[in-house]
């Protein structure tokens, strides 16, 4: 009994110490942060894109910016809501993402979604959010009908695709000055579009606009044409005594031509758009110097945010400055959290509904430009960035 | 029709002032289709069928000269007799890249094929396997994106003929080809071992009666055109570069040409190539880059009318 007795005391006794311990030793160690800890809210932001697949790159190139703007609010010790990443794999595919778009909307502590990453899976999953008035901010979705379906709950932060044909014009015409202006389309649908785009607002613009189609070659897998007729376009080039050349196509047959233009003899400048914006450019260019002095346009912005590139390059294990579409998740992620902060700030509770409206308004500032919303959820302003080849290296320049 | 009459008229006004730039252009990409023609129409000759794995012999040749520059161009351009130095390595090592290549192709996808007698058709596909073996085999070990060969000398204008300037690039292409060419004449025409190609030719059987080992005359017939389409892979891969597939387009005009100068016709080759070289280029002028196949190969079938066995169209045996 005795025994038994002193027994219970003692468990007692030590478990009420424990108790009694616990907090105390928590408390002088991290302070105010734990008071807050216990109080503080716990919100989803989901990421739909792909996360297996073809595409996968792509997805993981998102998702780690994604998390890592997450983390940074989870770290931040004024912060007034906790964040947790829900990660919804749609392989960039239209009939997954309507699944993967339920079952998001099925969690309640979702509060927003940062994607979808591809248009045509965007275009298939919006019914869903936006019935469930989640909020959606696609880092990288640009078909422009997107826009025109009236989902109030829609929001993209990069410029769709018909804004960069017209903004690439103006750019040549208006900033640079060119009064005659040689527009090539490689008979793709992507860059006879562009292409036209261009020579539509270049003509608008009052410059002197001569078009022509030059097919995308075999070498490149862009077509069935020769690499030989490079140098007969380049010569028509110019003949035409263009000052300035856009080209709408991808990078490998543009590096053919760029070769032939400059052993035509070819002094004016060069423009081309997304499908030339890669390092894989100056590559198949002979000789390679042929390539300098190029202008490229894309939607996407180079990662040149020095504290992004660290922390997502330690959070990715890869670096940010060759992950496409990085920095604008990044944004996406930062706006949806700058969002609800100011609904706190407004004294309005967190819901799916008011960050709808909060992000209508809002104006944030990210790393790759000032976030604000048209009101059909279009990114404001031109948000096209022009880079150039400068020593073999691709540079961006800045907004055009 | 007077805006049809303006339409030519305008045209042949650029015609006049672009003529020549676009003629050297033509002249330039018509000996490389020439030098690929021979290759076809070689093998035409002695064993009556179209090697379609000719378009991968040229690329092998295109990726030996790219080694080659890789190897031996540094940081700054090479001039003077560095450049002939690394341009005669590029065409050795692209020559026999070629000949091996074609060797290959004659050991695995055609010998036992022929010890058994197969019907030709069983050639055809046995060619068409070996060729995308092969340029799937240099795609996986060279990766499928184009790249740029480095330039062993500086591509300026050498001279000029009535304004139109005659690049580096362009001697080079006719330089080689023409000492090809003439090699080639006089090997077929004038030595022994053309008498045994062109007794092959035109009738194996009697050939091999009168005491022409066949195999050896083959095997020596796809090494000469291997060389030839090797070197041209290389000369093309200087200006466009290299990539897994890029045999494919230029093959398939070099047999267009062969065909337009009469198949089996080694000078008939070179004109059928020259021909289409510059048509190619010319027609820029009245029609865009787009149509330029259109024209190539209604041309093709225009004189193929008129003519079924080619411009220069007689069996490799009685003329070469």
């Amino acid at each position: 009994m005795k025994l038994r007795f002193s027994k219970t005391v003692a468990a007692i006794a030590s478990s009420a110490l424990l108790v009694m311990a616990v907090p105390a030793v928590v408390a002088s160690s991290s302070g105010a942060a734990v008071k807050h800890r216990q109080t503080l809210p716990t919100y989803v932001i989901g990421y739909e894109g792909p996360l297996s697949g073809g595409n996968l790159q792509l997805g993981l190139n998102m998702v780690f910016a994604v998390e890592l703007a997450i983390n940074q609010n989870n770290a931040n010790p004024h912060r007034q809501f906790n964040l947790k990443l829900a990660r919804y794999d749609d392989q960039g595919d239209p009939t997954i993402s309507p699944t993967e778009a339920q079952a998001a909307v099925a969690n309640t502590k979702l509060i927003a979604i940062v994607g979808p990453a591809f248009s045509g899976a965007t275009a298939a999953a919006e019914p869903y959010y936006s019935k469930a008035h989640v909020a959606t901010v696609s880092p990288s979705a640009t078909n422009p009908t997107l826009a025109t379906k009236g989902w109030n709950n829609f929001f993209r932060v990069v410029a769709d695709d018909s804004v960069q044909g017209p903004a690439d014009a103006n750019y040549l015409v208006k900033t640079k000055g060119f009064k005659s202006v040689y527009v090539v389309n490689d008979g793709s649908s992507y860059g006879a579009g562009l292409a036209q785009a261009v020579a539509t607002q270049a003509q608008s613009d009052g410059a002197k606009v001569t078009t022509a189609t030059v097919p995308g070659t075999g070498q490149c897998n862009n077509g069935t044409a020769s690499a030989t007729e490079y140098q007969a376009a380049a010569t028509q080039v110019v003949a035409s005594g263009a000052s300035a050349m856009f080209y709408g196509g991808y990078y490998c047959d543009l590096g053919l031509f760029l070769g032939a233009l400059s052993s035509s003899g070819y002094s004016g400048v060069v423009m081309s758009g997304d499908g030339s914006d890669s390092p894989a450019l100056i590559q198949g260019t002979t000789p390679a110097s042929a390539a300098n002095g190029v202008l490229l346009s894309c939607a996407c912005s180079a990662s040149n945010n020095a504290a992004f590139n660290k922390g997502y390059g330690n959070l990715a294990n890869f670096s940010a400055t060759t992950a496409t579409y990085a920095p604008e998740s990044y944004d996406a992620t930062n706006t949806i959290i700058a969002g609800m902060k100011a609904l706190l700030a407004q004294h309005k509770k967190i819901t799916r509904a008011n960050l709808v409206a909060e992000l209508h308004t809002i104006t944030f500032k990210g790393i790759t430009k000032v976030v604000k919303f048209q009101k059909n959820g279009n990114i404001a302003g031109s948000a096209i960035y022009v880079n150039k080849v400068e020593n073999g290296k691709i540079v961006q320049l800045g907004l055009e | 029709m007077g805006s049809f009459g303006h339409y030519l008229a305008a045209h042949f006004d650029t015609l006049k002032a672009e003529f020549w730039y676009l003629f050297v252009g033509g002249v330039a990409n018509g000996l490389l289709y020439a030098m690929v023609a021979v290759g076809y129409t070689l093998v035409y000759g002695v064993l009556r069928l179209i090697n379609f794995a000719h378009s991968e012999i040229f690329m092998s040749g295109g990726f030996a000269g790219y080694f080659v520059l890789r190897a031996m161009v540094g940081a700054t351009v090479p001039a003077g007799f560095m450049s002939v130095l690394i341009i005669v390595l590029g065409i050795a090592a692209a020559g026999t890249a070629g000949a091996a290549a074609a060797t290959l192709v004659e050991r695995v996808a055609y010998r036992p094929l022929r010890r058994r007698r197969a019907p030709q058709l069983a050639y055809l596909i046995s060619a068409i396997g070996a060729s995308y073996f092969l340029f799937n085999l240099a795609g996986k070990e060279f990766g499928h994106l184009s790249v740029s060969d480095p330039q062993p000398y500086i591509n300026h204008t050498v001279f000029t003929i009535f304004g139109a300037p005659v690049l580096m690039y362009d001697l080079i292409i006719l330089v080689v080809s023409v000492v090809m060419f003439i090699a080639l004449d006089w090997l077929v025409g004038r030595t022994r071992l053309g008498r045994g190609i062109r007794s092959v030719a035109q009738d194996a059987e009697t050939a091999s009666l009168m005491g022409v080992n066949i195999d050896r005359t083959i095997a020596i017939t796809f090494i000469v055109g291997g060389a030839l389409g090797g070197v041209a892979g290389f000369l093309y891969g200087l200006n466009i570069g290299v990539v897994y597939n890029m045999g494919f387009v230029p093959a398939l005009k070099a047999f267009t040409a062969a065909v337009l100068g009469g198949i089996g016709n080694l000078r008939g080759a070179v004109v059928g190539g020259l021909l289409l070289g510059i048509v190619e280029n010319l027609c820029v002028v009245f029609v865009q880059a787009a149509y330029i196949d259109v024209v190539a190969f209604g041309i093709l079938v225009l004189v193929l009318l008129v003519r079924p066995t080619g411009i220069l169209g007689e069996r490799l045996g009685r003329t070469a």
